[in-house]
């Protein structure tokens, strides 16, 4: 049928459908507004307790995020492992940040003592083999300006579970995906039972596959590049870094986190590091958008003796 | 009586060709998709998506090829003519900037492209969804946007280079209000801007079993004489072993300038 005459009988039709039709057609049901959140409009999404405040009460940490409130069971989700979600903090681990290992007299003029977050070996130190223990050294003297996340790179595994500010867990179905404000970094973990992609590919966060033991997240974590670094001095490692990380609730306000790090190339044994996971239960909290590039000047700061582009300060 | 039978007759008459007229449309309707749920009811739109669109990246307007420029046709779909519709004075600027796009346009200096930009950006991205949130995670330069679907409200005085997204569902599509932009990405290579009053509204729709369409309404009473939309499709990648890697533009920016690699 031609459409001319298509569209006369349908007008005859809607004005005929319109004779039979007693009430209106109901309207469509408005879209859902946005409503006010907790905070209600105008409310703060940065609350009083976030990155660099006093949260709860506790202790203020230049890493973000209140420190240590013990919480209550593990609550569970719907497919029975631990419901996980929300956002963690690392907090100061001995400043681990600064530097993973053992630092009993500290780096001046940077930092002090710490006792970083090695807990295997017992003495707290990588056991690097002899031209990576060489290589550190030699780095941390005259090459700080290649820090990675000086650039504004990803800080790799496991340094990213230690970096300032924080991080968000989610659980969508297969999947366990952490975010960071640092870097706007993130980690896609399945765990779906899949396999690495081939050892080819290096990336800055390794590629993660994930597993549950019980109530604990197993994440094993390989293709890692040689191109981040263990904390800000130099302690480094090779492509051949491999990470087996465990995610344990241990309360709703508590994750302990171990990571077990071997290196064929670069140590002579695994080392482990372990610390505690805080949550920051602030209904309002929001990670904040992290511009880097968009406005790194900290190589520009870093003297030639250092391996950066400026010239060394007069006094 | 006689009278209304006849009415009644007619109309009944005119209905069933009507609907005989209207079965193509109607067997589109009947077919229209339903995307399947989540565990919460809400739609899911899970998964690796990328445009295949390649040259909308380069210009958003109807444009000829150039080199390293794909030519391709308009995706504005409104207002109809799939310009962009600018004052005036802000045409000059867009030709200025297209002239001084390699410096000009932060995207050459790996910074975060903003948003509508960041889905037509020739890389993949996959879409993530809780309860309380659609998380996308791109893999151009790992940035990753959360969008809010619980409520909560816009930040006020801050400005970002994504914006600010507030999600909520409209039936079976999402909705994202994108708002606190800075005035320092574009739209596209062509020089395509906007000021820092921009504002945004995404919509998410899927379409079919392996297809999703994007839409974003702009708004910018600075720039533009009126809101104009852009619609482009998004496909799943459905490659069994395909994943999300890393696009680290400034780590190969700087191995490139030390010559290295």
């Amino acid at each position: 049928m031609s459409s001319r005459f298509c569209n006369s009988i349908l007008a005859a039709a809607v004005a005929a459908l319109l004779s039979f039709t007693l009430a209106p057609a109901s309207a469509q049901p408005p879209a859902p507004a946005q409503g006010p959140g907790p905070g209600g409009p105008g409310g703060s999404p940065r609350p009083p307790g976030g990155p660099g405040g006093p949260g709860n009460g506790g202790v203020p940490s230049i890493f973000g995020g209140p420190r240590h409130v013990p919480g209550g069971p593990v609550q569970h989700l719907a497919d029975g492992h631990p419901d996980m979600q929300g956002f963690w903090n690392a907090g100061n681990n001995g400043g681990a940040v600064f530097e993973v290992q053992n630092h009993p007299t500290g780096r001046a003029p940077f930092f002090g003592p710490g006792k970083g977050a090695v807990v295997d070996p017992a003495d707290g130190f990588i056991p690097y083999q002899p031209w990576a223990a060489a290589k550190a050294k030699d780095t941390f003297e005259h090459h700080l300006a290649e820090e990675p996340e000086l650039h504004c790179y990803e800080s790799g595994v496991p340094k990213q579970l230690y970096v300032q500010f924080g991080f968000q867990i989610f659980q969508p179905a297969n999947y366990v995906v952490l975010t960071w404000e640092f870097m706007h970094a993130y980690r896609i973990i399945p765990t779906d039972g899949r396999a690495h992609i081939p050892a080819a590919i290096k990336l800055f966060q390794g590629d993660s596959i994930g597993h549950w033991e019980g109530d604990t997240l197993v994440v094993d974590t390989t293709n890692l590049s040689d191109r981040t670094w263990y904390d800000t001095v130099g302690n480094f490692h090779s492509d051949a870094e491999h990470v087996v990380e465990r995610f344990t609730e241990v309360d709703t306000n508590t994750i302990n986190y171990e990571a077990t790090v071997d290196d064929s190339k670069a140590l002579t044994k695994p080392f482990k590091i372990a610390f505690e996971l805080d949550k920051n239960s602030d209904p309002k909290y929001e990670q904040m958008e992290f511009a880097c590039i968009e406005g790194n000047e900290d190589v520009t700061h870093y003297t030639k003796d250092k391996g950066g582009n400026a010239d060394v300060k007069v006094k | 009586m006689t009278r209304i039978r006849l009415v009644d007759s007619t109309a009944i008459g005119a209905i069933a060709l009507a609907l005989v007229c209207a079965a193509p449309w109607l067997a589109q309707a009947q077919t229209a998709y339903k995307a399947p749920r989540n565990a919460d009811g809400t739609p899911d739109l899970q998964g690796i998506w990328q445009v295949r669109n390649t040259s909308a990246a380069s210009d958003l307007e109807d444009h000829a090829g150039a080199l390293g420029i794909p030519p391709g046709r308009s995706v504005i779909v409104d207002p109809p003519d799939g310009k962009i519709p600018y004052k005036p004075e802000a045409l000059a600027k867009r030709r200025e900037n297209f002239k001084n796009r390699e410096t000009a346009d932060t995207l050459n200096k790996c910074y975060m492209p903003g948003v509508p930009r960041i889905t037509y950006l020739d890389f993949p991205f996959q879409i993530f969804q809780t309860p309380k949130y659609t998380l996308i995670a791109y893999e151009y330069i790992h940035i990753y946007r959360t969008i809010f679907t619980n409520g909560s409200p816009h930040i006020d005085g801050l400005d970002f280079w994504l914006g600010d997204p507030r999600g909520h569902w409209d039936g079976d599509t999402l909705v994202v209000d994108v708002t606190d932009f800075n005035d320092r990405t574009w739209f596209d290579a062509a020089g395509d801007y906007h000021s820092d009053k921009l504002h945004v509204v995404e919509r998410y729709t899927r379409t079919g079993p392996d297809t999703l369409r994007y839409e974003a309404t702009i708004e910018d009473p600075e720039v533009f004489t009126q809101p104009w939309k852009i619609s482009l499709p998004l496909y799943r990648h459905t490659e069994p072993n395909f994943r999300i890697l890393e696009y680290e533009c400034q780590a190969y920016a700087d191995e490139a300038a030390k010559g290295s690699h």
